[in-house]
């Protein structure tokens, strides 16, 4: 830890080019989203008023109303957990077992198996959507939590295994052949030598994951298209009309889709930096 | 140790572990894939008894690369990728360091950077589209204190260009930086101890430690943010349906709007298979280039 | 080292296995529907699935529960389920487009764009209906809206509600400056001038000039007024050109270049144009119908000063009065297992009952002639629905399958014409060569 061992004090503890850096880096972020969080709260008329007024005038509920009432959202945002749930847990599982043996066992084949993933990443999904509209019409998957789940595994397993093979790749080799010597099978070395290695690449392959599936819109309109099955992005795509795009409701209901969200990462807060950098090579 | 008995073990227990991943891959995307990019050699009719194939012919790959609008549409795709990407990727790994240097609030700042990222694309765009917009937009009314005649953001083609850009970077950003994090934090401390005794500055160690040690994670990072850049779609289409003129209109738009708008499914393939091409030559340059980990060995390493 | 030529072959074999295999293989089963049997409302219960969007009445139901309580008292057996389709047309197209070419039963009909029966007529996604109706049907409509569903002979949705367009004027600054309604663009241009040298308003005509399919219907409606058409009644030629066309092209130039449209009209859809006029900064809006109930809705702060006729013309131009024809219709998908209901339901939403209903609840305008042109509607204290029938439609150039490359043609050039990247000449030239290879299938 020695270099974050040199632990500033006073002032300069709060004063100095990071945290000043880290500041700027808030407003920046925070800007957009305080300005959707505003006008979630202002009447169409505020809404669209020049010079824009930095906070509502008259606050209204109105939008949230609104928000609530037009569409089921609640339904969606319960289908939306549990697809992007289920995705993500499914993607974490196949892609360590197969970021592993792709890293460290002795495999021929591994570089094709490697560029033919990349090969299924590239391929634009506008283009899939149609034909997998019909394989899944055929498997009567259509309006299904389960359809949606599977496409979601099958077009986020490749970024999630080259993520956890190319961190893996330098985990430290002594650790593993130790287990070996010792007689440790490989899915014993993978549970007690890997996983807990395994914990920053983990992570930020199911983060992306999970973000992936929950905005994900083209396949989750198209695959489900009944109310019942219908995610938080297709719900959201129903305000409004053919003509107006009603910036207040829209932004209530990204209020609604994102506070959870938001709520579960402050909450967790400790453990999501943990999570990522837990891990860390001690030296 | 490594007898060839138990390598061949090994081995075999490699490929009982990799299955299930490329089991799944494979039933699931090799037939739409496939589908479509047969379908790109053909004409095709919508008939009552479904998708009739009247022809197999190269006219779609024809009429694509003699379309000036295809020829846009890829210089605009290029661009935008190129600079997004390189942009996302050097403030991704300052917002990494930061966040791995900063003392206070590391737990907030990484959770406000988590939100941009996990907001729906469409949403995200249609929040810009509103900064943005000529009359009552915030971003307008900010310049128009600044200038005398403020430009009509989204009705010119190099401030439309940039508004875009903007708007990808503060939504992907945070994606670039969390993946160089995770990277960040394996770095052997006795890297940076050994530099030090070197007597390197805190811009050398950077240069010669960090660097070469983030190799592996930001090859991933780059990878498939060009991936997603290439394939950018939502952001043009709520922003500025690809105008003025043709200045934003991406390959993935035209891909779509071939595809569900002109119900042209043949010319839609074509633009599909040609954008994958495309992004499969890029991205395996770009390995190359960047010497990383397909090869067979796997031995790689970071150094 | 790192990339061997062999494994971008190996992984290339995986890809390409299925190709072989793939000829010919495509989606539904449907077959060719049963026309007689769409003719014929079933006896026993049945459920329809009806893909629509929620339309609100005046006391903030729903048109469609009216419409389907209306409809069951005269088919008790027929339940209509409304399932909701996505707000933006060209993604309710897209899902649409997948799932009936597909072979998908439900939705077994839809709320369609009257832009699209040519499209989706050719594309196999909607049931023919003139031997369903006999071809007499279409008479009680606007003759106009029947060309629209029309194609290839025969008919294709059922009318639903239209959509046309006006001039909105704020009426308190033409009486503050003693200027009377325009009746001409050129009489616009001045009076225009007159309040903006007042400041009483910062822009003078706002319309729609961003890269999309309003933008075309604004250009179809200025090549109407110099007496052009965008292309011929078949919809197999161009006819833009000519003087018309240059006359249309460059009047929208002068528009933005003389500051009688704002510099952003070319980023402005329906809504940015509204809240222009809304917000009390444009004297002249070209909009919808629609518009009527955003500026006279309590919190506006232009209601009751505000204005709607027929668009002007050109003082030595053709006839004035032109307005876009927009609007829905119901489509009744082919491969629905209860055509004979859905096409029941879709007939009573086109005719007198439902039509009554929609225009005493709703703000829509409706689509039937003896509704639009009757007393009752001609009484009403709206001005666009009591000029309804005044307003001369001009349609899109939707006669053609390929209209969304057309129009997308169209509005391309026209945009870069309006945010100064061409001159009339070029922009013209450039829209005739896009929208002729459009014609031809051979655009992108």
């Amino acid at each position: 830890m020695s270099r974050r061992g040199r632990r500033r004090t006073g002032v300069r503890r709060y004063l100095n080019p990071v945290t000043v850096g880290g500041l700027l880096l808030v407003v920046v972020t925070a800007a957009p989203l305080y300005w959707m969080a505003v006008t979630s709260f202002k009447s169409p008329v505020e809404a669209g008023a020049s010079p824009p007024t930095p906070f509502p005038e008259d606050p209204t509920l109105d939008n949230y109303r609104h928000a609530l009432d037009a569409a089921d959202m609640g339904r969606y945002l319960y289908n939306s957990a549990v697809v992007c749930v289920s995705s993500t847990v499914i993607v974490l599982a196949l892609a360590l077992l197969a970021g592993y043996a792709l890293a460290r066992l002795p495999m021929r084949g591994r570089g094709p198996v490697m560029v033919g993933l990349l090969m299924i990443s590239v391929f634009p999904v506008i283009a899939v959507v149609t034909p997998l509209y019909l394989v899944e019409r055929e498997l009567g998957l259509l309006n299904s939590h389960a359809g949606l789940i599977i496409p979601y595994v099958a077009f986020h397993l490749p970024f999630a295994v080259w993520m956890l093979r190319n961190s893996l790749l330098d985990l430290p080799r002594e650790l593993e052949e130790a287990a070996t010597i010792d007689g440790a099978g490989v899915l014993r070395t993978l549970r007690s030598v890997i996983l807990p290695g395994a914990g920053p690449a983990l992570f930020t392959a199911g983060v992306f994951t999970f973000a992936a599936t929950w905005t994900e819109f083209l396949m989750a309109l198209t695959l489900n298209s009944e109310n019942d099955f219908r995610t938080i992005p297709v719900g959201i795509a129903i305000y409004g009309d053919r003509y107006q795009v009603p910036y207040g409701v829209i932004f209530a209901a990204a209020m609604a889709a994102t506070v959870p969200v938001a709520l579960l990462v402050l909450v967790f807060r400790r453990a999501v930096l943990s999570g990522l950098t837990d891990g860390a090579v001690k030296g | 140790m490594s007898a060839p008995s138990l390598t061949r073990q090994r081995a075999r227990v490699g490929w009982f572990l990799t299955l299930p991943a490329l089991v799944v891959v494979a039933a699931v995307t090799i037939f739409p894939v496939a589908y479509s990019v047969a379908i790109s050699f053909t004409r095709v009719g919508l008939t009552y008894d479904g998708l009739r194939v009247e022809d197999w012919t190269l006219s779609n790959y024809a009429t694509m690369l003699g379309s000036s609008a295809w020829r846009e549409a890829l210089v605009f795709t290029l661009g935008y990728t190129v600079v997004t990407v390189a942009v996302e990727l050097v403030l991704g790994i300052a917002v990494a360091v930061l966040l791995d240097r900063l003392e206070v609030g590391r737990g907030w700042l990484l959770a406000l950077l988590l939100i941009p990222w996990s907001m729906i694309t469409v949403v995200s765009a249609q929040l810009w589209g509103y900064l943005y917009n000529a009359t009552y937009g915030a971003v307008t009314w900010g310049l128009g204190l600044l200038l005398d005649e403020p430009p009509v953001i989204l009705g010119t083609p190099a401030p439309a260009i940039t508004a875009m850009a903007v708007a990808d970077i503060w939504k992907t950003t945070p994606f670039v930086a969390v993946i160089v994090l995770a990277g960040l934090v394996r770095i052997p401390a006795e890297r940076y101890e050994a530099a030090e005794v070197d007597g390197a500055g805190a811009w050398r160690t950077f240069v010669s430690v960090v660097l070469p040690a983030l190799r592996p994670v930001v090859a991933v990072a780059v990878l498939f943010r060009v991936l997603q850049a290439f394939g950018i779609f939502d952001l043009p289409f709520v922003l500025t349906q690809g105008g003025p003129g043709t200045a934003t209109q991406s390959l993935a738009m035209l891909g779509y709007r071939a595809l569900f708008h002109d119900l042209d499914m043949g010319m839609g393939a074509a633009v599909a298979t040609a954008t994958g091409l495309l992004v499969l030559g890029c991205c395996l340059l770009f390995l190359r280039v960047f010497r990383s980990h397909v090869d067979e060995a796997g031995e790689g390493g970071a150094t | 080292m790192a990339l061997r030529r062999r494994s971008l072959l190996t992984a290339g074999v995986g890809v390409g296995v299925g190709v072989a295999a793939l000829a010919g293989c495509g989606g539904g089963r449907g077959g060719a529907p049963d026309l007689a049997r769409a003719a014929e409302v079933p006896r026993g219960e049945v459920t329809v699935r009806w893909w629509s969007f929620p339309m609100a009445t005046g006391d903030g139901r729903d048109l469609r529960t009216l419409l389907i309580d209306a409809f069951r008292r005269h088919h008790p057996t027929i339940t209509v389920e409304t399932v909701d389709a996505p707000a933006v047309t060209d993604v309710s197209r897209a899902v649409l487009a997948t799932a009936v070419a597909g072979g998908a039963a439900s939705p077994d009909l839809y709320l369609g764009d009257v832009a699209w029966p040519a499209q989706f007529a050719h594309n196999a996604l909607a049931l023919p209906l003139d031997s369903v109706v006999g071809a007499g049907y279409w008479d009680a409509y606007p003759e106009p809206l029947v060309r629209a569903v029309g194609h290839a002979g025969d008919s294709y949705a059922f009318p639903f509600y239209v959509d046309q367009a006006y001039l909105y004027y704020r009426r308190d600054l033409l009486d503050r400056h003693g200027l009377a309604v325009p009746g001409s663009w050129e009489e616009l241009a001045e009076a225009v001038r007159v309040v903006t040298r007042a400041g009483d308003a910062e822009y003078g005509l706002a319309f729609q000039g961003a890269v999309y399919e309003g933008l075309t219907a604004n250009v179809a409606e200025f090549v109407a007024d110099a007496g052009g058409a965008i292309l011929d009644e078949e919809g197999t030629r161009v006819t833009l050109g000519g003087r018309s066309g240059e006359r249309a092209l460059t009047f929208l130039r002068d528009l933005v270049a003389d500051g009688v449209a704002p510099r952003a009209v070319g980023t402005f859809r329906e809504q940015d144009s509204t809240d222009a006029f809304v917000g009390g900064r444009a004297l002249f809006l070209r909009n919808w119908a629609y518009v009527w109930g955003v500026v006279e809705a309590p919190d506006s702060p232009v209601a009751g000063r505000v204005g709607a006729v027929p668009r002007p013309g050109f003082a030595d131009g053709a006839a004035a009065g032109h307005g876009c024809l927009g609007g829905w219709c119901n489509f009744v998908n082919p491969h629905s297992e209860q055509p004979g209901a859905a096409v029941a339901f879709a007939r009573f939403c086109a005719e007198e009952e439902a039509q009554v209903i929609m225009m005493r609840n709703t703000s829509y305008l409706p689509a039937l002639t003896a509704v639009r042109a009757g007393a009752e509607a001609r009484r009403s204290s709206t001005p666009v629905l009591a000029a309804a029938d005044e307003v001369r439609l001009v349609a899109r150039p939707t006669g053609t399958p390929h209209y969304p490359q057309v129009s997308k043609a169209l509005a391309t050039h026209v945009n870069t014409l309006l945010t100064g990247g061409a001159t009339p000449a070029e922009a013209l030239a450039h829209a005739r060569d896009g929208i002729a290879a459009a014609l031809e299938g051979t655009a992108l």
